[in-house]
């Protein structure tokens, strides 16, 4: 099912944070519609991999191709537009404005791209319940449990229907069953939508929704071995 | 056996605060520096222009005044410069409260956390009491120390009401600075847990607030009804009543600003069609009262600024239409008119300065928010234009009573004026209001570098 | 272990009436989705047993026309067994025999490499996951499925971190074997 030739590809991506280097060469391809999984201990350069993948962060050295594009190659507007068309992006937290209802929110990309305020509205409230967020449109972020802002953060990241999904452990805040609620919703949307996800979690559980993990240790991508 | 605690609590407590108000004030960052400093600043000009009108005040009859343009001779013009000093000091009191503000937030979870760290409610009003008495203390202090040996060079042996007058003066800002912290910080240490939750709204202005509204409105209605009241020193209370005036102008503009937020905020999102409009708007509708507090020295300061410029423009043609009485006072007032213009502008840039800060503290304090939408990819163009929105938006309606309110003390001014002459129409006040709010907007554009480098995906790194 | 609670799972479906036991498997496999399943000899020796202890007895036996089937039912005493063990808490797993942990020791004696083998390990038992997360998050796919999936996910989730701090601490584990 899926192509040969990937959809996001890394090769030998190096970032350093002052004198700590985050990433030390760290590769990796991301098919169309995939879910992979990158588990690592903290401080293993997980985040800063997924920042440099969705063009959040410039590597200091090595490419990020995105669709034929390199990602180094773009202006700083374009890539804010890429994130904004085929990007979705879901953090632990704080991805939500925490002032706007939850049918802004996740309206408010659509708007950014050019729709109107109604058109984007009846989308969202789509979107809003397919995750199962109902009745709870006109609360905003503060108002809502964990769950439930984070599913709305996933309505927001998938409502323009994006090529691929960052999420940074989007679950690290909330208990298990909220947990699982959450990336029951996720992998069965990304599934229907035929969205590609790059998942960040230190957490097995949640990675095993995924369908392949990579590990990272200390800035690189541990050698992978062939289940039996 | 007693227990550590109170083998410890026998020795000095206040010593004990004071240290752990230093080691805080210390160990915390920058911003908390900036409010100490801007504190000081503030207390330290409020003090000098105590101080100048304690030594005016005992004056009576005809002096000669070596500096302020011979203003400062007449008993007539004297009472102006005293109107004109004390309208300053609105500016000044508007930036002190401006500075309690700053690195409101981050002060307010380091309080909390000192409370979950077992210290009383006490205590802790103690110490945020400490913090800011002893930058009004400081500014107070540099004050007093520079203008009591000008006093003594200008007037070899001063009235002992001025000394006792300056004394209270000296004592009464940092006193001041006391109480005003201790009652900005009474919601906060009743709980331990503070504000690190979700920052509540605050409802609207206190009760505090509104009392002192009405007292102002009471007496501004007393001193203009003086006439009927057949009361002598009618006159000698018009500086008096004009800076009452610009109080309770300042006053209604500020709760008109929070009034109006709400319905603003709400009309304004339900229509929004851009999405910097509809961020702006919904923040409005979250937190009416942030925008009235920002905004408070701002307001009390166009409505200086507005009433000035009328009653300039009013004095100055009054004075033109009997120029063969007044031929030689006219350059000197002007004169002494101008040093009040400046004085004024200085306030303005003193609270502009405030509302720079005040802007940039907001975007500091929601940094980690920001870097994540920049991060889904809403574009810096509308994060930019939803801050400009913020500050422009409800300081309109705010601005434009402001100058209404100045303008009506110019005309005010104006008809008591007319007795001299025929002046003009005071429609310099509309200048005010005009010109504060570009100088607003510039300011508030000052803290978009801040919004640009906040936009980093380091940012994101913080929780 | 298995045995004895085989024993009181048989019991307990008993408890709801009567039952043969192709009825009692088929009910068994129903009921506990991931477990392993029940093999018939194994229910048809544990009644045997059950009736032996006095714990259950014969209902009926019946053959309409085919092969002879028997119905058993929980006696008194039965019952009260099984409401004991019901009350009775599970000894927290106090003797662990932790197969992949000998495999380690034995790759450090034997001079293997015990790093290769946890991240075989590790993902086998990542691929074991991913098996029972489809379970659990197919569609339609009932509570006791779900729960009995978290169940074994949870375990292996256990395995798997007490795997990644074996391997950041293997250098360690390495120089005390060898000295040893």
């Amino acid at each position: 099912m899926s192509t040969t030739v990937p959809l996001l590809a890394a090769r030998d991506l190096v970032k350093a944070h002052g004198p700590t280097e985050a990433l030390r060469g760290a590769s990796l391809e991301l098919r169309a519609g995939e879910i992979l999984a990158v588990t690592g201990a903290s401080g293993s350069g997980k985040s800063t991999l997924l920042h440099c993948l969705a063009g959040i962060v410039r590597p200091d050295a090595g490419s990020v191709s995105y669709a034929g594009e390199q990602l180094h190659t773009l202006s700083e507007k374009r890539l804010s537009e890429l994130r904004r068309t085929d990007f979705g992006v879901v953090f632990q937290f704080g991805q939500l404005i925490p002032e706007l209802t939850a049918l802004d929110n996740v309206a408010l990309p659509l708007m950014l791209a050019g729709a109107a305020r109604k058109d984007a509205q009846v989308r969202g409230q789509e979107w809003l319940e397919r995750f199962g967020v109902l009745g709870q449109e006109a609360l905003r972020p503060g108002e809502m449990s964990g769950g439930q802002a984070q599913r709305t953060a996933l309505a927001r990241a998938l409502v323009t229907d994006p090529k691929v999904v960052f999420a940074d452990e989007p679950t690290g805040a909330l208990d298990s069953l909220a947990s699982e609620q959450v990336m029951t919703a996720l992998t069965h949307t990304a599934g229907e939508q035929g969205t590609a996800v790059l998942l960040i979690t230190h957490d097995a559980q949640v990675a095993a929704y995924a369908d392949r993990e990579l590990r990272l240790n200390d800035g690189v991508v541990a050698p992978q071995e062939v289940a039996a | 056996m007693t227990t550590y605690t109170e083998r410890v609590s026998t020795q000095g407590r206040l010593g004990t605060d004071l240290r752990l108000a230093w080691l805080l004030t210390r160990g915390s960052d920058r911003r908390e520096g900036w409010r100490a400093l801007l504190t000081a600043v503030g207390a330290a000009l409020a003090t000098g222009l105590g101080l100048v009108v304690a030594a005016l005040l005992p004056l009576t009859g005809q002096h000669h005044v070596p500096v302020g343009y011979g203003m400062l001779d007449q008993p007539g013009t004297r009472i102006g410069v005293i109107a004109a000093l004390l309208m300053l000091l609105i500016p000044v009191l508007g930036f002190l409260g401006q500075c309690a503000r700053i690195g409101a937030v981050h002060r307010e979870r380091r309080l909390a956390a000192l409370r979950l760290a077992g210290a009383s409610p006490g205590q802790v009003r103690r110490i945020a009491a400490l913090e800011s008495g002893l930058a009004c203390l400081a500014g107070s202090a540099v004050a007093t120390v520079v203008s009591v040996p000008t006093l003594l060079r200008m007037w070899h042996r001063p009235d002992p009401l001025v000394w006792a007058v300056m004394a209270v003066v000296a004592v009464l800002v940092p006193v001041l600075g006391v109480v005003v912290s201790v009652l900005a910080l009474r919601r906060l240490v009743a709980s331990p847990l503070g504000r690190l939750r979700r920052e509540r709204p605050a409802e609207g202005p206190g009760r505090l607030f509104r009392v002192a509204t009405a007292l102002l409105g009471l007496l501004v209605v007393y001193v203009v009804t003086t006439p009927f009241h057949d009361v002598p020193f009618e006159f000698a209370l018009t500086p008096v009543t004009v800076f009452c005036l610009c109080l309770l102008v300042g006053a209604v503009a500020v709760w008109l600003t929070g009034a109006s937020a709400r319905q603003l905020g709400e009309g304004l999102s339900a229509r929004a069609k851009s999405p910097a409009l509809l961020i702006a708007a919904e923040r409005l509708r979250d937190d009416p009262w942030a925008a009235a507090r920002t905004h408070a020295a701002v307001l009390l300061v166009t409505v200086a600024g507005s009433g000035f410029l009328g009653i300039r423009q009013v004095l100055l043609s009054a004075l033109r239409s009997r120029e063969h009485h007044y031929a030689d006072e006219i350059a000197e007032i002007e004169g002494g008119l101008n040093l009040t213009g400046l004085a004024i502008l200085a306030a303005l840039a003193l609270v502009l300065t405030a509302l720079a800060v005040g802007t940039a503290e907001s975007v500091a304090t929601r940094r980690r928010g920001l870097a994540a939408q920049s991060a889904a990819g809403v574009p810096y163009s509308v994060l930019a234009r939803a801050t400009l929105l913020e500050t422009a938006l409800p300081l309109a309606p705010a601005l434009a009573v402001a100058g209404l309110g100045g303008l009506t003390i110019s005309v005010w001014y104006g008809s008591i004026a007319s007795e001299h002459g025929t002046p003009d129409a005071p429609y310099m006040a509309l200048l005010a209001p005009v010109l504060a709010y570009a100088a607003c907007l510039l300011a508030a554009a000052t803290s978009l570098p801040l919004l640009r480098r906040s936009l980093r995906p380091a940012e994101l790194r913080y929780a | 272990m298995i045995a004895m609670s085989t024993r009181h799972i048989l019991l307990g479906l008993l408890a709801s009436g009567p039952s043969h036991g192709y009825d009692l498997k088929r009910r068994h496999d129903e009921r506990f989705p991931q477990a392993r399943p029940l093999a018939y000899g194994q229910v048809y020796t544990t009644l045997q047993r059950l009736v032996r202890d006095g714990l259950a007895e014969i209902d009926a036996t019946e053959s309409d026309g085919g092969p002879e089937r028997t119905t058993y039912r929980a006696t008194a005493d039965g019952e009260r067994e099984l409401t004991e063990w019901a009350r009775e808490i599970a000894p927290p797993a106090p003797f662990v025999t932790n197969e992949i942990f000998a495999k380690v020791v034995v790759a450090i004696l034997s001079g293997g490499d015990p790093d290769a083998y946890l991240r075989a390990q590790r993902a086998a038992h990542m691929g074991r996951m991913r098996e029972l997360t489809q379970v659990k998050t197919a569609k339609g796919a009932d509570l006791a499925t779900v729960l009995s999936a978290d169940y074994a996910l949870n375990h292996l989730d256990a395995d798997l971190r007490w795997m990644t701090t074996t391997a950041a601490r293997l250098t360690t584990l390495t120089a005390e074997v060898d000295t040893a």
